[in-house]
């Protein structure tokens, strides 16, 4: 088993896990939200938390197609198109918010919060809003961290986009327990106020992420799974054409196909040493073996690079 | 942010028993002086009789629970959605008159927990909004006159 494939493996199961711990989050929330508007806007993202990895977990299995005749490139644009729904999810799910808490704020809201009675003992019911937080919040954190990190060995901007949406569960998570202590101490603003700085941050991650899937689904060049610059392996194509000696100059086009890129190489041979098809070949082979996200490539010979962008 | 996750942790020690506070004070003006309380005729529950007299099983529940906190309570009578506007800006505390929890004053008012079922119906109170103390303090008062909490 390759390495890259162990690492998906790992991702798959942290989906998995996600999914499991999402179920309980939304259970308990429910359970305990009563009327607290961040309570209740943390109930409806916990939903839209779901949708992240089970597009993940559908992406997966259907990159593993091999290429057909209606389908010459394969499937590895699912991961693409999972990254818009989880990009999409996260810019609902912070404008949701936004627009919950900035209402709530406008009409002076101030919510209502009881007790409740377990077990024959009364309890405020504030209190076991803190801790189902406080609890709920934990495993986002966690497996937040682990996406990130598998997202970067995978390049899978769809998983990064899973992360964000975790960390959107915390912060909400923690933004919640603010927003209840406040009302706890008479401060009936600091539920709202709490939540629209959160949802600030979780709206900002849905619109870059949105931004890098809506770019990558119209070939923007490859860029690195956090969209902070061009992926270097654009660089390390041209460099490779550079070290065969037919070759006076190379320019690469690479677009991101989800996990791995196609990559059409212009190359420009040095006048009269025009490349026999075995050339062609070994430079195609050798840019391939660079990483095993070079996954298609084509060589194109022209006589200039002149026009291209 | 993480500096701020001890906040939480050190307020649930100290203020397990202190929290929730109102917004504009009402249990602590209540207590030991005077609860205004909005009441419309809904017999059993409520009924107030020509010379002002309030009777009814709620009106006792908030005898009862004016007494335990030493407030006198001073009797408002209306219809519920003149009361519900009351109660929103703040000119009386407590609206009763066999209101369930399906009430469409929940804007208005915070309703408590459901105290009794009667009839498939569950019987609550409004309270003012933001005012937690009272709330929870009357929730309370409601609970152990049923018997579910000592």
């Amino acid at each position: 088993m390759s390495t890259e494939e162990q690492v998906l493996q790992k991702a798959v199961r942290l989906e998995w896990i996600t999914l499991a711990t999402t179920a309980v989050n939304v259970t308990l929330v429910g359970l305990v939200a009563g009327q607290s508007q961040a309570m209740r806007a943390a109930w409806l993202e916990d939903m839209l938390a779901f949708l992240p990895p089970i597009a993940f977990l559908i992406a997966v299995r259907i990159i593993r197609r091999p290429p057909s005749g209606q389908f010459p490139y394969g499937y590895h644009r699912a991961i693409g198109v999972g990254h818009l729904v989880a990009a999409t999810a996260l810019l609902f799910m912070g404008g949701l918010l936004l627009f919950t808490s900035t209402s709530g704020l406008i009409a002076q809201e101030r919510p209502p919060i009881g007790i409740t009675v377990l077990f024959g003992h009364d309890i405020w019911a504030g209190w076991l809003m803190v801790a189902v937080m406080a609890v709920s919040g934990v495993a986002p954190v966690i497996l937040g961290r682990m996406k990130l990190k598998l997202a970067e060995q995978l390049h899978d901007k769809l998983l990064r986009a899973d992360a964000d949406m975790l960390k959107a569960d915390w912060t909400t998570a923690l933004a919640t327990i603010i927003g209840v202590l406040g009302i706890g101490v008479g401060l009936w603003w600091m539920d709202a106020a709490a939540a629209i700085v959160v949802s600030l941050s979780i709206v900002w991650d849905g619109v870059t992420n949105l931004k890098a899937a809506v770019g990558d689904l119209v070939d923007e060049r490859a860029m690195r799974f956090d969209d902070s610059e061009p992926h270097f392996l654009i660089d390390a194509a041209e460099a490779r054409a550079h070290t065969f000696p037919w070759v006076a100059d190379a320019r690469a086009r690479v677009r991101d196909q989800g996990h791995v890129f196609h990559v059409e190489l212009f190359v420009v041979p040095h006048r009269g040493q025009d490349p026999t098809v075995s050339e062609l070949d070994r430079l195609r082979r050798s840019v391939e073996s660079i990483d095993w996200k070079l996954h298609d490539v084509v060589i194109v010979p022209v006589p200039s690079l002149t026009g291209m962008p | 942010m993480r500096v701020l996750l001890p906040l939480p942790l050190a307020l649930l020690l100290v203020g397990c028993t202190a929290l929730p506070v109102d917004v504009e004070g009402t249990f602590d003006r209540a207590s030991g002086g005077t609860l205004v309380v909005g009441v419309s005729e809904h017999p059993p529950w409520v009924h107030v009789d020509d010379e002002g007299r309030v009777t009814g099983s709620e009106a006792d529940l908030i005898t009862s629970f004016a007494d335990s906190i030493y407030a006198d309570v001073e009797w408002t009578a209306g219809p519920e959605s003149v009361l519900a506007d009351k109660v929103r800006r703040g000119e009386v505390d407590v609206v009763v008159g066999g209101l369930t929890a399906s009430s469409p004053w929940m804007s208005s008012m915070a309703l408590t927990r459901p105290y009794q079922t009667v009839a498939g119906e569950k019987m609550v109170m409004g309270v003012r909004l933001g005012e937690n103390e009272l709330l929870v303090n009357l929730e309370r008062h409601l609970a152990r006159e049923f018997g579910e909490i000592q």
